[in-house]
């Protein structure tokens, strides 16, 4: 492999860490309210809002609706709008996000449905509030969940952002489309393959064993 | 002396069904009260509405002169933090160790750390787990989780302590020992503690008192005692009573007949004696007074809170049975006669 392919490589694999790490973090610190919402405002919630909790989870299942590579290009005014351009790595992070929330929002949402209604019961009994209960027991009894989650979030956006080469975001499926595919550079192509499952797998493994270290 | 806990006509329902109807009684500090009752007759509903969890639609709650069923969310938060509340399955949280649980309502009550650590460890030399505090609640025994839930339930000082079934995920073993925590716990810290059970032995070792539920109706309302002396005229009762009262056995009542004939004159009887009446030496005394032979087929003498307690099936047979009998009738708590047999068998 000569030193310049190598180079492309490391290059495309800083780009989709960026915008993998970048919208998973969004994905997550947008996405879990969204979930607390969903629960808190739901049936049996603690701030019961029937028809809030149904409006949400219908807006959530529409932007899911939606395959990724035409929200891509559906959401082209919105990301001109927040990065001040459509095109690029940055660019990208916006669509990316778009669809990360409501997909972690379920995700996190079924997380904190597992929570033992008992607990919940138990600390509204002790005199806690409101706040206390979603803190000390939705959230903290849902963390092993929650990494998963984020672990599983990480993981699909590493697939969705080989989209993200439509709108000039670069990245490992950009690469591997513009040289293996176009350019019948076979070399690339493999080197790409073998960057994206020691990326998964890596994911995967630290998720896991963050997981099974917080499940006591 | 006011009733720490005083409950005015509370009717629940839940949609069409009604949980409770029309429940009254109150509660004196330092009590022990049992609450038994069928499934689903609404005991657990009847103990959310005390610790404010759920209220009731009609009716008054009041604890220490405080009624719950007026007081804003707000204020029920409050109120929350002087009730102590023990589950079945022991709820406690998965994330934080025996130190952080017990810490909570600690945290929760605003309890400087420096005193929640102090506190904690003696809270758990109380309840017997000195050293446990970095343990996980996964890795501690059913026995052991309730204990840490007693723990959490009386850290912050409450005024009230109830326990919903908190023996009935345990072994007969752990229930022993937890039952003894708590009666320990109600007079050292002379704690009024309301306990619901669907066994009855649990109320016979523990209970004062005790309430009964049917389909959300108070329908007893005395100590066991009282329900052996008068148990056989009530269905209810009977049927929870069957559990801990001593039965005929099968081969006796085959040949039970209802009046004494030729050569089928053994009287069979249950007998029901309390306090003093219980440690006497009465098969002796049978015998030197009406010269009867005396047997005990089933039951026996056992202790029911502090007192002695004796509630069993006994044969008698001889000259003067009948008389026996009468003198029975009037020395005993309670006398009946179920029948009789053949005297061979
Ligand atoms: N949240 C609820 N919504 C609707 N019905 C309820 C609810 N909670 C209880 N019930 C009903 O109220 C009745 C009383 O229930 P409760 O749980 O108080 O019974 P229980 O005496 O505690 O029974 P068990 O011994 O089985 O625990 C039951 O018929 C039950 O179905
Ligand atoms: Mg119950």
């Amino acid at each position: 492999m000569s030193p310049l392919i190598l180079k492309l490589i490391l290059h495309s694999t800083w780009q989709t860490l960026e915008m993998v790490v970048a919208s998973t973090a969004l994905s997550v610190i947008l996405g879990l309210p969204l979930a607390l919402f969903m629960i808190a405002t739901g049936p049996q919630g603690l701030y019961r809002l029937p028809f809030a909790a149904r409006l949400m989870g219908m807006v959530v299942d529409a932007v899911r609706a939606v395959p990724f590579i035409i929200l891509l290009v559906l959401l082209i005014p919105v990301t001109r709008f927040i990065a001040g351009t459509s095109l690029g790595t940055e660019a990208a992070i916006v669509p990316l996000s778009i669809a990360g929330i409501p997909y972690f929002a379920r995700i996190a949402e079924m997380a904190l449905r597992e929570v033992d209604s008992g607990l919940v019961d138990a600390v509204r009994a002790m005199g806690g509030t409101r706040m206390t209960i979603i803190r000390s027991v939705l959230i903290a009894e849902a963390l092993p969940g929650l990494v998963t989650g984020v672990t599983v979030t990480l993981i699909t956006m590493v697939g969705a952002s080989a989209m993200a080469g439509v709108i000039g975001a670069g990245g490992l499926g950009d690469l591997a489309i513009r040289y293996g595919y176009q350019r019948f550079n076979t070399t690339v192509m493999f080197g790409v393959v073998v960057v994206l499952i020691i990326m998964v797998s890596l994911m995967q493994v630290i998720g896991n064993s963050l997981a099974r270290w917080l499940k006591h | 002396m006011n009733p720490i806990l005083d409950i005015q006509h509370v009717t629940h329902t839940f949609g069409q069904h009604t949980a409770l109807q029309d429940i009254s009684f109150s509660v004196q500090q330092g009590e022990v009260v049992g609450l038994i009752g069928r499934s689903g007759a609404g005991k657990s509903t009847l103990l959310r509405c005390l610790c404010a969890l759920e209220r009731p639609q009609q009716g008054h709650i009041l604890l220490d002169g405080v009624d719950l069923t007026t007081q804003p969310e707000r204020q029920l938060v409050r109120i929350r933090r002087k009730i102590g509340l023990v589950f079945q399955h022991f709820n406690l949280l998965t994330s934080r160790t025996v130190a952080g649980n017990i810490a909570l309502p600690l945290q929760i009550a605003g309890c400087p750390r420096k005193e929640q650590a102090d506190r904690i460890a003696e809270l758990l030399e109380l309840v017997g787990l000195k050293g446990f505090e970095k343990k996980y609640p996964s890795q501690l025994s059913g026995g052991q989780k309730q204990r840490v839930g007693i723990a959490r339930a009386l850290a912050a000082n409450p005024t009230l302590l109830l326990c919903d079934e908190a023996t009935s995920a345990l072994d007969p073993e752990s229930t022993s020992s937890i039952l003894n925590l708590l009666a320990d716990i109600n007079k050292k810290l002379g704690l009024t503690i309301v306990l619901i059970t669907h066994e009855m032995d649990v109320v016979r070792r523990f209970a004062q008192r005790i309430l009964v539920l049917d389909h959300g109706r108070l329908v007893e309302d005395g100590t066991l005692l009282d329900f052996l002396r008068d148990g056989q005229n009530n269905r209810t009762l009977q049927t929870l009573l069957a559990d801990i009262r001593p039965s005929l056995p099968a081969f006796l009542t085959e040949t039970l007949a209802s009046a004494p004939q030729q050569g089928h004159n053994k009287a069979i009887i249950r007998l029901v004696l309390s306090g003093d009446n219980a440690s006497e030496p009465l098969f002796s005394a049978l015998h030197e007074q009406f010269n009867v032979r005396t047997a005990l087929l089933q039951g026996g003498v056992t202790t029911v809170g502090e007192h002695l307690s004796g509630d069993m099936i006994l044969s008698l047979e001889g000259e003067k049975t009948e008389q026996a009998l009468s003198h029975l009738k009037t020395a005993a708590q309670n006398m009946e006669v179920l029948g009789y047999v053949p005297s061979h068998s």
